[in-house]
C-alpha cells in the first residue's frame, strides 16, 4: 500500500500541489516606462481592469451556471498549437500587435478558470472587442440565429421578459444584463511587461 | 495451464456467508446505480437532441421558464453527474465491496452504515443534479456539482468504501490477488483524487491549475478507479469461468505497477498548448502512451488465459460482458494515446472526439465489465437466476450496437469538426453544422443504449423482488434455449 501512495505521490507533488502553490503566490509583473502602458496600469495583471474584475462577479457565475463553457472556449492557443490566432478577432488586438495566445496570469482573479469542455461555437476569450454593444449582446443572447443562421447556439429567452408596452421587444433582467457586462469585458490581450520589469 | 482445483463444501458453505453479509448492500448499490443510468440514458439522449435541433421547444410558450432546464449547458452536466455519480461510482461500490469480501475470504461487516452512507450518497447526487438543471451548476466538467456538496459525497465515499482495507488485511492467503491490487487501489487513489480536486478549485488562488486539475481528476477518475475495478474484475471472471489460472501473474503484476505508475501524470493534454507549462501537457501524453503498454500487456493475458476456449464466449453473459468491456478499454487506451500525443490532438482537441473517447470510458470499457460482474453476482447474493437469458442477449445486442453507434458518431464528428476548424477561414457556423448529422446518429445511439438498459433494469428488479428463477439446474446463459435450461439440460 506505501508503494502505491508513492506512486501516486510522485505526479501528485510534481504535477499538482507544487505547480499550484508556485502560481498561487506568483507576483504581479510590474510595467517598466519603455512599455509605454496607458491609462496609470501599473501591472500585469491589472487587478483594476474590468477583465478581472468581471472575473469572479454575478456575470461570471451566470456564464458558468448556464453552461457556457461547455459549448464555449476562452483559450488560444499559441499557432504551433492550432489556428485559433489566424480566426478573426479571437486573439486581440492584431492591428495594435497585441494579439497573443492567452496566458495563465490573463485568468487572475476567476477562481476555475473556464477554459472549456467543446468548442462548438467561437472561442470567447475576446469576445469583448467582436461585440462591442450591450444591445448586439444581448441580442446574441436572445435570438442568436438573426446573427448567423448556421449558429447551433439556442435562445437564452428565458434570460428576458417581455417588454410590458407588448410590441414584441424583449427586457432583459437583471441576470442578462450582469451576463452581458461579464461577455464585454472578455478581453486578454494586455500587453506583456518587458523582462526587465520587476515582480511587485 | 493448470486448471483450478474444485472448491471443497467448506470453500462453498463459506462463499454462501460470505454473500449472504453483502447480500443487501451489494444489491442496494447495483439497483440504485441502474436506475440512474436509465436517467442518464435520457439526459444523454436530450443533450443530443438539443445540438441535433438547439431551437427544439423555444417557440412553445414558456411563462414558468422551466425550457431553461433543458439546455444543452445544464443537461450536459446533469448527464455527466448520473452516469458517474449515480451509475457508475454506485456499480462499481457494489462490485468492490463483493469482489474483495470473496478474495480476501470475509465477511462484509456493516452493513447497515455502507446502506445509510449509499441513501445519502444518492440524495447528494440528486440534490446534485437538480441544482445543475436549476441553474446552479459551475461549468466545471465532471464536478458540475454546488461546492458545498462534495464534502458530503467525500465523507460518504469513505464510508462506504473503506472496509476494503481491513478486509484486505485480513485475507487468509498469503499471496496478493491481482484483483486485489486493483480493488485496493481504487479505494485509496479516489478520495486523494477527489480531496485533491475539490480543495484546489474550493482555494481558488490559481485558476488556471484548477481548470488542469479538473482534467486531471477526470483522467485519473478513468485510469485510477474506473479501469482497476474493471480490471480486477476481468482478471477474478476470466479463470473462473474458464476454469484455468490466469496465463501468468508476473505480467499481471508488471501491468499493475505500470498503471500505478503512470496514470498519475495523465490528464493536462486536455489542455494542451494551453496556459500551462508545456511540460505538464507532454507528461500526460507520454503517460498515456506507456498506459496503451500496460494496456496491451492485460489483454494478452486475458486473451491467453481463455484462448481454446473462446466457445464459452456465445452462452456466458458474464464472460461476453467482460471480455466486451476489456476491448473496448484497450480502444480506449489507443485512443486516448493518439489524442494525446501533439501531433493529431491539436486538432481533436475540443471537439467531439473527447467527449467520444469519455463515453467509451464510462459507458464503453467500464459500464461493460460492470454489466459482465453483476449478471455474475446477483445470483450469487440472491440464491437465484436471471429469469430470461434472451434479455440478457437483447441487452448485449442493444448495448452493444448502442456503443458502438455512439463512439463511432461522436469521434467522426469529432474528426469532422476538428478538419474544418483547423480551416482558420471556415466560419464557425459551418464546422457546426457540419457535425449535426453525427449529432443524430449520437440520438441513436442513446436510444439503443436505452433499450438494452431497460431489459437489464428489468430483469435486476425482478432479481430485487426476489423472483428469480429457482427451478432447473446451472447459470442462465445466451444463446440456449430457455426450456433446456429450466430442465437442466444445458450442454455447457
Amino acid at each position: 500500500m506505501a508503494i502505491m501512495g508513492m506512486a501516486f505521490g510522485l505526479p501528485w507533488l510534481f504535477l499538482i500541489v507544487i505547480p499550484f502553490c508556485r502560481m498561487s503566490v506568483a507576483p504581479l509583473l510590474a510595467y517598466s516606462e519603455k512599455d509605454a502602458v496607458e491609462g496609470g496600469v501599473l501591472t500585469y495583471p491589472d487587478p483594476g481592469s474590468d477583465v478581472v474584475r468581471q472575473g469572479d462577479g454575478e456575470g461570471a457565475k451566470l456564464f458558468a451556471a448556464e453552461g457556457c463553457a461547455y459549448c464555449h472556449t476562452q483559450m488560444i492557443r499559441p499557432t504551433y498549437a492550432g489556428v485559433d490566432r489566424w480566426r478573426k478577432g479571437w486573439s486581440g488586438r492584431e492591428a495594435d500587435g497585441l494579439a497573443r495566445e492567452t496566458l495563465p496570469e490573463d485568468y487572475y482573479g476567476e477562481g476555475y478558470a473556464l477554459l472549456g469542455y467543446e468548442r462548438i461555437g467561437p472561442d470567447l476569450a475576446n469576445v469583448g472587442y467582436r461585440i462591442t454593444s450591450r444591445e448586439e449582446m444581448h441580442r446574441h443572447l436572445s435570438d442568436p440565429k438573426s446573427f448567423n443562421r448556421d449558429s447551433g447556439m439556442p435562445t437564452f429567452r428565458h434570460l428576458y421578459r417581455e417588454s410590458p408596452s407588448g410590441d414584441g421587444r424583449l427586457t432583459p433582467t437583471g441576470s442578462a444584463e450582469a451576463l452581458v457586462t461579464y461577455l464585454l469585458s472578455r478581453k486578454r490581450d494586455a500587453k506583456i511587461p518587458s523582462a526587465d520589469g520587476g515582480g511587485k | 495451464m493448470t486448471t483450478v482445483e474444485p472448491a471443497t463444501i467448506k470453500d462453498l458453505e463459506e462463499r454462501v456467508a460470505i454473500d449472504r453479509s453483502a447480500r443487501y448492500p451489494v444489491l442496494f448499490f447495483f439497483t440504485s446505480a441502474s436506475a440512474w443510468l436509465l436517467v442518464a440514458t435520457v439526459l444523454g439522449f436530450l443533450s443530443a437532441l438539443k445540438l441535433s435541433v438547439p431551437d427544439l421547444g423555444s417557440t412553445i410558450p414558456d411563462p414558468l421558464r422551466i425550457g431553461s432546464f433543458f439546455g444543452y449547458g445544464r443537461m450536459m452536466p446533469a448527464h455527466l453527474m448520473a452516469l458517474v455519480y449515480g451509475w457508475a461510482i454506485q456499480a462499481g461500490i457494489g462490485v468492490l465491496l463483493w469482489l474483495m469480501a470473496r478474495l480476501s475470504r470475509c465477511q462484509l461487516r456493516y452493513p447497515v452504515l455502507i446502506m445509510v452512507s449509499g441513501h445519502v450518497w444518492n440524495a447528494a447526487v440528486l440534490l446534485g443534479i437538480i441544482s445543475v438543471l436549476a441553474g446552479y451548476g459551475r461549468s466545471i466538467p465532471w464536478l458540475d456539482f454546488p461546492a458545498w456538496l462534495w464534502p458530503v459525497l467525500a465523507i460518504t465515499y469513505v464510508l462506504m468504501t473503506i472496509w476494503v482495507v481491513p478486509m484486505f488485511r485480513q485475507r487468509r492467503s498469503s499471496s496478493v490477488y491481482i484483483s486485489e491490487l486493483y480493488l485496493l487501489g481504487a479505494v485509496i487513489w479516489f478520495p486523494w483524487i477527489f480531496f485533491t480536486v475539490n480543495l484546489l478549485i474550493d482555494a481558488g488562488s490559481a485558476p488556471v491549475m484548477g481548470a488542469g486539475t479538473g482534467a486531471w481528476y477526470i483522467s485519473n477518475l478513468i485510469y485510477f478507479w474506473m479501469a482497476p475495478i474493471s480490471l480486477a474484475v476481468a482478471y477474478y471472471l476470466v479463470p473462473k469461468i474458464v476454469n484455468r489460472h490466469l496465463f501468468s501473474y508476473p505480467l499481471a503484476a508488471i501491468a499493475f505497477w505500470m498503471l500505478a505508475f503512470l496514470a498519475g501524470w495523465s490528464g493536462f493534454a486536455r489542455y494542451m498548448g494551453g496556459p500551462f507549462p508545456s511540460w505538464m501537457s507532454a507528461v500526460g501524453g507520454a503517460a498515456s502512451i506507456f498506459i496503451l503498454l500496460a494496456i496491451v500487456i492485460t489483454i494478452v493475458n486475458l486473451h491467453m488465459t481463455f484462448r481454446e476456449k473462446i466457445e464459452l464466449m456465445k452462452y456466458s453473459p458474464s464472460l461476453r460482458f467482460t471480455m466486451f468491456g476489456m476491448a473496448l478499454l484497450g480502444l480506449y487506451a489507443l485512443l486516448s494515446a493518439v489524442g494525446s500525443t501533439f501531433g493529431l490532438g491539436k486538432y481533436l482537441q475540443f471537439t467531439y472526439f473527447l467527449t467520444g473517447l469519455d463515453t467509451l470510458a464510462v459507458y464503453g470499457f467500464f459500464s461493460m465489465t460492470m454489466f459482465g460482474a453483476i449478471y455474475f453476482i446477483v445470483p450469487r447474493i440472491t440464491g437465484a437466476e436471471w429469469p430470461s437469458g434472451q434479455k440478457i442477449s437483447l441487452h448485449f445486442l442493444f448495448g452493444t450496437y448502442g456503443i458502438g453507434t455512439l463512439i463511432a458518431c461522436l469521434i467522426l464528428a469529432g474528426i469532422a469538426q476538428g478538419g474544418l476548424e483547423q480551416q482558420w477561414d471556415v466560419p464557425m457556423g459551418i464546422v457546426f453544422t457540419s457535425s449535426v448529422g453525427y449529432m443524430t446518429g449520437v440520438c441513436l445511439g442513446w436510444l439503443l443504449v436505452g433499450v438494452g438498459n431497460l431489459c437489464f433494469f428489468w430483469q435486476l428488479a425482478l432479481m430485487f423482488f426476489g423472483k428469480g428463477r429457482k427451478s432447473g439446474s446451472g447459470p442462465t446463459l445466451m444463446n440456449v434455449k430457455e426450456e433446456e435450461v429450466a430442465r437442466g439440460e444445458t450442454a455447457v
